[in-house]
């Protein structure tokens, strides 16, 4: 039976017309078929994941490393064009909203398939929909994406209505991404707790196998016929795609090189230059959209409640030479809390602050610090300038401190920094211990901002109360008219920075280093997952 | 009994510390993700963490006395699968560590004893101490620094073929060698004063006959607990090798989950931690009294 299907496989794969010869596959390990005839042994790629997620079902789950195969194992409602920034249709053919903003209705294909040969229809939806928002579930990301949810309510067996308490703008964009992603309920029922193990979408691509930590092998789905869209291929064309994890970044560009992996995400940014130069290989530079990389000030505790501590700090920063010293110039220089790359990024922000030592000593002088001592340090009132900088250990957030803490030392700052795990650094942030501690999150919708400057916000970490960005980011949340939002959204990065709130550092960009043989690699609007049906494999 | 015993016990000391740990298991899973306070909340209520401490207390051991470990509130799966795909590595790494500390004790200890005194009983001696005392994070770094990143012999991290896990049986058979070298040395210098052991070199056999047939057996037993000890509590997890070498294992799995205050793993691996222990010691226990006779009537 297995033959048989893998011999449909690779003659589908042949009679699809792709535009590229398939090369033979590379890892031996990939199974040989007897071959009946002008049939090619399946094609297989294998793709380096940077971390061994902690749990991979979408539902559950929040980590982006989970999207990067599953992405194309389920299909969504609707997708986001990463170049128009609309939303086309997925899985419902269309859509429509109510005048009061509040009930979503959309009208379903009726010709999909999941992988184990459920019809899709309203009721897998309102049974996805069920599952996420289920307490049992203990959902980490996907039932927070839905908002307001209040329910679903299946219409006929094809048009399914999803009721809100009150508008909410990104539902769209939420139901773009791979959280919200429509599942088999007979594979989940069937399942139960081990689900994460067995997924089944209605993708170009079906779950075939993951040994947690060791691998993840996607198949090609042969019936695929209904992709959106933004795909340019109908059906995928490489047989198979094994995921592996390459926890430690030292050993990424080494896999790459010795032909182990075909595609290796954020390969390190020294690593990146060599690879771009080399000949057997490329580096595609994916843009992040969301919040960047920035240090939240803590507008709570002295010095940083005065304005002038907090503008000299972002005068006294040398953006550019972190970029280049740090991210060799692959990662563009951040000015506001939005990623460039964002839909409703506010391009004003970049005259703020440029890198001025003489204006941020002038601030500090201003605002009472001076080095009486002589001891290298400002200070006032016996008080040293010793700000607290708490730090993670991820996305070079240490080297960055280091670094900052360099340039800041030559204005008489000093800096008493610490590396801690990510939820420790979570409860420094909510008790207002610290003086400095960076974040990014990634996101494609304004709305992120929401998390890091509304009073009530869980990462609201320059513990700012401005009633004005409180209104402006919930009107924002729920307007349904684009530039009524961006009207808000730019009046809220402007604010961040005229409050000097935060210290913008980077934007963040996905480095992935791919080998030449590999075409077609493209990512959705997030940035960080790949379409992988649009991959084929050509000679070298 | 005495099993039952020490399985509460650990169990309730998992409980106890994870309580006493600073932070909040709901807001570290739901920071990122947009949540509202409330909804922060309700999922703190939902995963009984509001509860009186001595009913969460009452359920958790009820769990336990039925076989279930409960479901990671990280991964969302059952921690008893997740105990299990872990623990191959961790085996594989136990017996390799244990195999390496044996040997390299053994031979310690023997030379040691049978050169008492001479500048290689010194030498010896101060070889099992060093590994007796050097914590495994640091000479697992040393180790890395000098066979992976010097010489390029070997990779420093990860998993995969043989090479990946020398070093770290390495590093960790190092430091168990220690403590078998130093029994294995007193235990052989106290056998060959035996009258049995004089009267065997009295009547000529040769010294190798005798270190083999006569001295080796005895002065293995009381080894052979202290490196069954040894094994059990790699079984549980050698969390902080498995750190330094970023290897797969409960060790891993446990490091994350305290990190995470995932309450239902920490628990899980320190409970089967100390199930594991109690076996093999247990085991250890009655291969001592096949070795030694005299042991069986205490036994029986």
């Amino acid at each position: 039976m297995k033959r048989l299907l893998l011999v449909y496989v690779s003659l589908a794969a042949l009679l699809s017309g792709c535009c590229t010869p398939l090369t033979a596959p590379t890892s031996p390990s990939s199974t040989t078929v007897p071959t009946p005839g002008p049939t090619l042994p399946p094609v297989r790629i294998v793709y380096g994941l940077t971390l061994a997620p902690s749990g991979i079902d979408p539902h559950v789950n929040a980590s982006s490393e989970l999207g990067i195969p599953l992405t194309s194992v389920y299909d969504t409602l609707v997708y986001l064009d990463p170049e128009s920034g609309d939303f086309v249709p997925g899985l419902a053919a269309d859509w429509e909203l109510s005048g009061d903003g509040r009930v979503y209705t959309f009208y379903l294909r009726d010709d999909v398939a999941f992988h184990d040969s459920t019809p899709f229809n309203a009721g897998a939806v309102r049974f996805n929909l069920d599952r996420i928002t289920s307490p049992d579930l203990a959902s980490q990301k996907a039932r927070f994406m839905l908002g307001p949810y209040e329910r679903t309510e299946v219409v006929d067996e094809y048009t399914v209505r999803i009721h809100l308490d009150e508008p909410f703008a990104p539902l769209l964009d939420s139901l773009s991404q791979v959280y919200l992603g429509m599942a088999s309920p007979a594979a989940v029922q069937k399942w139960g707790d081990e689900y994460q193990l067995h997924q089944v979408g209605t993708g170009p691509y079906i779950f075939e196998e993951y040994v947690p930590d060791r691998y993840l092998l996607l198949r090609r789905n042969p019936d695929y016929a209904w992709g959106p869209v933004v795909y340019e291929h109908t059906t995928a064309h490489i047989d198979e795609i094994e995921f592996r994890f390459f926890t430690d970044p030292a050993t990424r560009s080494p896999a790459l090189e010795t032909g182990d992996v075909d595609i290796m995400g954020e390969i390190p940014p020294q690593d990146a230059a060599r690879l771009e130069a080399s000949d057997g290989f490329y580096i595609k530079a994916t843009p992040i959209p969301g919040a960047s990389l920035m240090f939240f000030m803590n507008t709570t505790r002295t010095p940083l409640d005065d304005i002038k501590v907090r503008q000299a700090l972002l005068y006294a920063t040398n953006r550019q030479a972190i970029i280049t010293t740090i991210f060799r110039d692959t990662s563009p220089v951040a000015y506001g809390p939005l990623a460039a790359e964002t839909f409703g990024y506010e391009p004003g922000v970049q005259d703020y602050y440029a890198f001025d030592t003489v204006k941020a000593a002038t601030l500090l002088d201003e605002a009472g610090w001076t080095d009486s001592d002589e001891d290298g340090i400002r200070d006032k009132d016996g008080e040293p300038l010793v700000l607290d900088m708490t730090l993670m250990d991820w996305g070079y957030i240490p080297e960055v401190g280091q670094l900052l803490e360099a340039q800041w030392s030559e204005l008489g700052i000093g800096v008493n920094s610490q590396v801690v795990k990510y939820p420790e650094a979570l409860e420094i942030a909510e008790k207002g211990e610290h003086h400095l501690i960076p974040f990014n999150l990634s996101g494609s919708d304004p709305d992120i901002l929401r998390k890091f400057f509304h009073s009530q916000a869980g990462f609201n970490w320059s513990k700012i109360s401005d009633a004005d960005m409180d209104g402006w980011l919930e009107v924002g949340a729920r307007t349904s008219d684009w530039d009524e939002r961006q009207v808000l959204y730019s009046q809220v990065q402007l604010r961040v920075m005229d409050e000097a709130l935060i210290i913008p550092i980077r934007d963040y960009v996905n480095l992935n280093g791919v080998n030449n043989r590999i075409m077609g690699l493209e990512y959705d609007a997030q940035g960080w997952f790949p379409w992988l049906i649009e991959l084929s494999v050509g000679i070298q | 009994m005495q099993t039952a015993f020490v399985l509460w016990l650990a169990a309730t000391l998992a409980f106890v510390a994870m309580k006493l740990a600073p932070g909040d298991p709901a807001q570290a899973l739901l920071a990122a993700s947009g949540a509202t306070p409330e909804q922060v909340a309700e999922r703190r209520a939902h995963l009984g963490l509001d509860d009186n401490p001595v009913l969460q207390y009452a359920r958790y051991l009820w769990d336990l006395v039925r076989g279930d470990l409960g479901r990671s509130w990280l991964h969302g799966r059952p921690v008893g699968q997740m105990i299990l795909e872990q623990l191959p590595a961790t085996i594989e790494l136990a017996l390799a560590a244990t195999a390496v500390g044996v040997v390299l004790g053994m031979g310690l200890g023997i030379v040691a004893a049978l050169r008492r005194a001479s500048w290689l009983d010194t030498a010896a001696t101060a070889v099992a101490a060093i590994g007796l005392s050097t914590p495994t994070y640091w000479s697992g770094l040393l180790a890395i620094m000098l066979f992976s990143l010097h010489l390029d012999w070997l990779p420093a991290t990860g998993q995969g073929d043989l090479s990946h896990l020398v070093l770290p049986a390495l590093v960790l058979g190092f430091a168990l060698s220690g403590s078998v070298a130093r029994l294995v040395r007193a235990r052989v210098i106290e056998v060959m004063e035996e009258p049995f052991v004089m009267a065997a070199k009295a009547r000529g056999v040769p010294s190798w006959r005798v270190l083999l047939l006569h001295v080796l057996r005895p002065a293995l037993a009381p080894a052979l607990t202290v490196i069954a000890l040894q094994l059990g509590f790699l079984l549980g997890g050698a969390v902080v090798t498995e750190s330094v070498f970023a290897r797969q294992g409960l060790g891993k799995l446990a490091v994350e989950a305290i990190v995470w205050r995932d309450l239902p793993v920490v628990q899980g691996v320190v409970v089967f931690g100390a199930l594991v222990y109690t076996l093999v010691n247990l085991a250890a226990d009655l291969i001592q009294a096949w070795l030694n006779p005299r042991l069986q009537e205490g036994l029986a």
